[in-house]
C-alpha cells in the first residue's frame, strides 16, 4: 500500500539509471543510515556495539569482496581469509613503521598492498577456468596462512607470532588499542564499509560490472565481443582482494584488537563463503543479509537454550551450528539459490502489487 | 649463490649421499599419495556420474572412519561394526541423493558445488555430535590388520616401511580393480557410464538417474570408509583430517575430474613430490611447506596442461 | 549509430575481407580444408552447407577464436597474425552465435550496453563514484543503445532479464547487441534457427535493414535456402569442409555440385 511507484516518471537516462529509482527505496535507504550512523551508536549498549555491530559490518565487507569475485565474476575462492590476513599483516607493518601516518591511510594502503597480492594468485585465471581455479585460491590460502606463521619480519619478531593492535587516534580520538570506544571504532567502521559499499555498487552498475557479469555469464562470447578476459578477471581478483584486506585490517585494528595466523585459516574462508551464498550471489544487500544471518546464527543459538531455560552444552550447541548452517545452506540452494537478497526482492514485489496476486 | 647452491644443488647431493634416506622418503610419499589418490578416486567416482564437485568426499572419510570406530567403541563387535558403517554410509547416499541432489537437478555446478559445502558441515556437526569431538584411535588389530614395520638393508642403510602402509597400497590396488571391473563389466556399470556422457540420454534410454546417483554416492562412501580405516589406522581419527583431504583437489587437477587413472597418477606424484620438497627444501625455508606444495605443484603443471595429465585437449565451441 | 560509409579506406564493393587457403583442423580432424572467399564491404554474404561443413568454424576463424593452421586472412587490406579474439572485435567485427549466447543473468539493456564495452573509455576512478565523466559516458552509450532498442522493438523487454525470455527474442536481443559494437562487420551465426515464418521475415527485415541504413557488411550462415536466396548478394557454399560453390543465388542454384550436395547423388 505504501510501497508504490505509480505517478514516479522518469525523464532522463539519468533518472532512470540510479541504483534506487524508487522513492521509497531512497527514504528506506536514509532511514538505514540514519539508524546506523545516529541511532545505535547513541542508544547502543558496549556488547551490541562491538560483539554485534562491527563484526556483521566486517564479515559484510569481506563478503562484498568475495562477492565481487564470485557472485559477479563467477570466479570461486576459497582464499579470502587468506587476503583478510594479507590486509591485517600489511597495515600492521605499516603503522608499526611509520606511526605518525593515521591509520585510516594505513588501512586503505594495506587494501592496495592486498589488492597485489590478490592479483598475483589471479594471474592463473587466464588459462585455468572454473573448479580448477579453486585450486589457485587455495594454494593462496595455505601459503599466506603459512607465511603468517613462519615469517617472523611480518610480526615485528614478536615470540607471540601475534600481531596487535598499537594505540592510534583519529581527529585525537583513539580508535584502535585498549582506549577506543566502542562507539569510536563502530563510527570508523561503519564509515569505511559505507563509503566502500557505495563505491562497489557503483563499480557493478555501471561498466567495469558489465563486464565482470559478462565474463561470468559467457565469457567466449565477452571476449569476442571485445572483453579482455584476463586484465577484467585480474581487476576482479584486485578489487576484491582490496575489500577483503581492508576487511582484515579493520578485524585486527578495530574489533580483536590483535590476532594470531589461526585468525585467517580456511575455516574463516568458508565462513565468508557461505554469508555470500545464503545473502545470494551477486548482490550486495545480500553480502549484508548473509554476514548478520551467520555471525548472528551462533550467537543466537548460544543466548536461546539459555533464555528458554533448556541447559545445552556449549559444546553441543556448536554442534548443532554446524548442522544448522549445513542445513541452512542446502535448503537455501534448493528453495531460492539467489539467496536473501532474492528472497527480499520478491517480498517487495508482492508488496507493490499488494493486495491483488499479480 | 650460496642460496642458488643451496636450491638447486644441494638437495640433489643429498640424495646422492643418502639413497636409503631417498628410498625412505620415496616410500612416505607414495604412502601418503595412495590415500590422495583414494580420496580423489571417491570425488572422480561422482563427478562423472553426476557433475558434482563433491567437497564433502574428505569429511565423509572422516564420518565413514569415526562411524565404525564409534560403533565399536559402543560395544559392537569389529566386523558388525564395519557392516553398519556400510549401512550408514548407504543411508548417507540415500538421503543425499533424495534430499539434496533430486531437488537440485539442472541446477548450475556452482549451486550444486555449494550444497556440498552444506553436507559438509551437517556431516562435520553430526559427526560431533553423536560420536564426539575427540580424536578416536583406529581398531587397526580388531579387523585384523596388520601392525609394526619390516625393515630392509638396502643402499647402505635401513629402509623402514610400516606393514599398515603396504596393507593399504595391496587394498588399494585391489579395490580400484575391482571397481574397474564393476564400471567396465556391468550393466549398473555400463549404465553409469552413459549417465556421465549425458544425463537427458541416458534418461532417454530408461536409465535411473536417482538410482545411478544413489549408487555411484554409496561406492564413493564405500571408498570413504576403506580410505578412513587406512588413514585412521597412520595417525587417527578425527576431523582435522578435513584439511589434508583438501589435498585431493590439486590431486584432481592433475590427474584430471574424470579420469581414474588420472587421479592415482596424480595422487602419487603429488604424495612423493610434496614429502621430497618438505624433505629436501624445506628446511631452506623453515619448513612446514607440506602445507602449500601441494597445490603449488599443480598450478605449475596446470599452467602447462590445463586440461590435466589424462584429459584431452579441451576444444573451444560456440 | 553511425552514417553508413564513414569507413577507413575500404569503399563499397571492395574486399573487406579475404580468406586465403584456410585449414583447420582439432587433432586428425579436419574443419576446414583449403577454403578461399571474399567479402566485398556492404554485401551481404551467405555462407551454406550441410550440417557439419565447417561453417560455424569458418566463422570462429573469421574473428579469431580459431587459429588456422595454413592459409591467411586479410582484412582491410592488413594480413592477420595469431591474435587473441577481443582484437577482432576491435577491429570492428561482431557477431552472433548459433546457441545463443547472451549473458543469462543480466538485462536486455545491460546485454546491449555490454556491446558498447569497448567504445567506453572512462577512467576507474571516476567509475568508482558514477558521477562526472563516469555518469555521462554512460548516458551517452545509453542513448545510442535505446537507438537500438527502438530500431529492433524490444522497448518492451529491456529490463527484463535475458534468461526469461523467448527464443526469438533473445536471438533479438543478440543482433541488438552485436549492432552496439557498430560493426564493420557483421557476422550472424544461424540467425533465423528455430523461429516461426512470422519471426523470420521479422529478422530477414532486420538484417535488410542494418544492410541498407547502416552500410554493414554481413556474412551468414543460414538453413532456410529460401531465406538465404533472398537475402544475400554472393553465397558460398562448404560440404565436409571444402568449398563447392561461390557465386550469386542464381549461379549456386543452378550448380550441379550443390544440387548434388543438398539432394544427393543417385549411385
Amino acid at each position: 500500500m505504501f510501497y508504490r511507484e505509480a505517478g514516479q516518471y522518469k525523464t532522463s537516462y539519468a533518472a532512470d539509471m540510479a541504483v534506487f529509482p524508487i522513492r521509497q527505496d531512497r527514504i528506506g535507504l536514509a532511514v538505514i543510515l540514519f539508524t546506523a550512523f545516529v541511532l545505535i551508536p547513541a542508544f547502543g549498549n558496549q556488547f551490541f556495539l562491538s560483539s554485534v555491530m562491527i563484526p556483521t559490518l566486517v564479515f559484510a565487507l569481506a563478503a562484498i569482496g568475495l562477492n565481487i569475485l564470485t557472485g559477479y565474476t563467477g570466479l570461486i575462492s576459497l582464499g579470502t581469509a587468506a587476503f583478510m590476513g594479507v590486509g591485517a599483516y600489511a597495515c600492521y607493518k605499516l603503522t608499526t613503521w611509520f606511526p605518525g601516518v593515521n591509520i585510516i591511510v594505513w588501512i586503505i594502503a594495506s587494501g592496495f598492498v592486498s589488492a597485489f597480492v590478490g592479483a598475483m594468485f589471479g594471474l592463473p585465471s587466464l588459462r585455468i577456468k572454473g573448479f580448477y581455479l579453486v585450486v589457485a585460491t587455495l594454494a593462496a590460502q595455505f601459503f599466506l596462512q603459512w607465511c603468517f606463521g613462519r615469517i617472523p619480519w611480518l610480526v615485528n619478531y614478536n615470540t607471540s607470532g601475534a600481531i596487535e593492535a598499537p594505540e592510534r587516534f583519529l581527529f585525537g580520538i583513539p580508535i584502535t588499542g585498549a582506549n577506543a570506544t566502542p562507539e569510536s571504532r563502530y563510527l570508523v567502521v561503519l564509515g569505511v564499509v559505507a563509503l566502500m559499499t557505495w563505491f562497489a555498487s557503483n563499480l557493478v552498475h555501471g561498466r567495469v560490472g558489465r563486464a565482470w557479469m559478462a565474463v561470468r555469464d559467457m565469457d567466449i562470447a565477452a571476449e569476442l565481443m571485445g572483453i579482455r578476459l584476463l586484465t577484467t578477471k585480474l581487476l576482479a581478483f584486485a578489487v576484491s582482494s582490496f575489500y577483503c584486506g581492508v576487511s582484515g585490517a579493520l578485524m585486527v585494528f578495530l574489533w580483536y584488537g590483535s590476532a594470531e595466523p589461526e585468525v585467517f585459516v580456511i575455516n574463516q574462508s568458508f565462513l565468508i563463503l557461505f554469508m555470500v551464498i545464503i545473502g545470494g550471489l551477486g548482490s550486495l544487500v545480500g553480502s549484508f543479509m548473509g554476514a548478520a544471518l551467520i555471525y548472528m546464527l551462533p550467537i543466537v543459538l548460544r543466548l536461546l537454550p539459555a533464555a528458554l531455560g533448556v541447559p545445552i552444552a556449549a559444546a553441543t550447541v556448536e554442534h548443532l551450528q554446524f548442522i544448522i548452517v549445513g542445513v541452512l545452506i542446502i535448503v537455501f540452494l534448493i528453495a531460492e539459490p539467489h539467496g536473501l537478497a532474492r528472497l527480499w526482492q520478491t517480498g517487495k514485489q508482492k508488496l507493490r502489487i499488494w493486495p491483488f496476486p499479480y | 649463490m650460496n642460496l642458488l647452491y643451496a636450491l638447486f644443488v644441494d638437495p640433489w647431493v643429498q640424495m646422492g649421499q643418502a639413497p636409503d634416506l631417498l628410498v625412505q622418503t620415496l616410500w612416505e610419499g607414495l604412502v601418503s599419495g595412495v590415500l590422495y589418490a583414494l580420496i580423489a578416486l571417491g570425488f572422480v567416482l561422482i563427478f562423472k556420474a553426476s557433475g558434482v564437485f563433491n567437497f564433502a568426499q574428505g569429511i565423509m572419510v572422516v564420518f565413514a572412519a569415526l562411524t565404525l570406530v564409534g560403533f565399536y567403541e559402543m560395544g559392537v563387535p569389529a566386523f558388525l561394526a564395519l557392516a553398519l558403517a556400510v549401512g550408514v554410509m548407504f543411508l548417507l547416499a540415500v538421503t543425499v541423493e533424495r534430499v539434496v541432489l533430486r531437488p537440485l537437478v539442472n541446477q548450475p555446478d556452482i549451486i550444486l558445488f555449494m550444497a556440498t559445502f552444506g553436507i559438509t558441515y551437517v556431516l562435520i556437526g553430526l559427526g560431533e555430535l553423536i560420536f564426539g569431538g575427540n580424536p578416536k584411535r583406529m581398531i587397526t588389530e580388531q579387523l585384523y590388520l596388520p601392525k609394526g614395520a619390516v625393515e630392509f638393508k638396502i643402499l647402505g642403510g635401513f629402509v623402514s616401511l610400516q606393514k599398515i602402509d603396504i596393507a593399504a597400497a595391496i587394498i588399494a590396488a585391489i579395490m580400484i580393480a575391482v571397481l574397474a571391473f564393476f564400471f567396465q563389466k556391468t550393466r549398473i556399470g555400463r549404465a553409469l557410464r552413459a549417465v556421465a556422457d549425458s544425463h537427458k540420454a541416458a534418461l532417454s534410454v530408461g536409465i535411473s538417474l536417482n538410482q545411478i546417483w544413489a549408487i555411484v554416492w554409496f561406492t564413493a562412501g564405500i571408498v570413504a570408509l576403506v580410505t578412513g580405516i587406512m588413514w585412521g589406522a597412520r595417525s587417527e581419527v578425527s576431523f582435522a583430517l578435513q584439511v589434508i583431504a583438501l589435498k585431493a583437489l590439486p590431486v584432481l587437477i592433475l590427474g584430471g575430474f574424470t579420469s581414474v587413472p588420472g587421479a592415482i597418477v596424480g595422487g602419487l606424484i603429488i604424495g612423493i613430490g610434496e614429502k621430497l620438497g618438505e624433505f629436501y627444501w624445506g628446511p631452506l625455508v623453515g619448513g612446514g611447506i607440506e602445507s602449500w606444495l601441494a597445490y603449488f605443484i599443480a598450478l605449475a603443471f596446470l599452467l602447462f596442461r590445463p586440461q590435466g595429465l589424462f584429459g584431452e585437449k579441451i576444444i573451444e565451441r560456440i | 549509430m553511425r552514417a553508413p560509409g564513414s569507413d577507413k579506406g575500404v569503399a563499397a564493393g571492395d574486399v573487406l575481407l579475404a580468406v586465403d587457403n584456410v585449414s583447420l583442423n582439432f587433432g586428425g580432424v579436419k574443419a576446414i580444408t583449403d577454403v578461399s572467399f571474399d567479402i566485398r564491404k556492404g554485401e551481404i554474404r551467405a555462407i551454406i552447407g550441410p550440417n557439419g561443413a565447417g561453417k560455424t568454424s569458418m566463422l570462429n576463424v573469421i574473428n579469431g577464436f580459431y587459429h588456422p593452421q595454413q592459409g591467411r586472412i586479410t582484412y582491410r587490406g592488413e594480413t592477420r597474425q595469431k591474435m587473441r579474439p577481443y582484437v577482432a572485435a576491435s577491429q570492428g567485427i561482431s557477431r552472433t552465435f548459433q546457441n545463443v549466447a547472451l549473458f543469462k543473468g543480466m538485462s536486455t539493456l545491460d546485454n546491449i550496453m555490454a556491446g558498447r564495452t569497448l567504445k567506453m573509455r572512462g577512467s576507474f576512478f571516476w567509475q568508482l563514484f558514477r558521477h562526472g565523466p563516469a555518469m555521462r559516458e554512460e548516458i551517452e552509450h545509453r542513448k545510442v543503445v535505446e537507438e537500438i532498442i527502438d530500431f529492433l522493438e524490444i522497448q518492451a523487454i529491456r529490463k527484463t532479464p535475458v534468461g526469461k525470455l523467448p527464443y526469438g527474442l533473445q536471438k533479438r536481443v543478440e543482433l541488438g547487441r552485436a549492432l552496439a559494437m557498430e560493426p564493420d562487420l557483421l557476422l550472424l551465426d544461424e540467425p533465423m534457427a528455430g523461429m516461426n515464418l512470422e519471426e523470420k521475415e521479422d529478422m530477414s527485415r532486420f538484417i535488410i535493414d542494418v544492410n541498407n541504413q547502416y552500410g554493414t557488411t554481413i556474412a551468414l550462415i543460414e538453413h532456410d535456402i529460401g531465406v538465404v536466396m533472398d537475402l544475400s548478394d554472393r553465397i558460398v557454399v562448404l560440404e565436409y569442409g571444402r568449398k563447392i560453390a561461390d557465386g550469386t543465388p542464381d549461379q549456386v542454384k543452378s550448380d550441379q555440385t550443390v544440387i548434388d550436395a543438398y539432394l544427393g547423388v543417385p549411385h
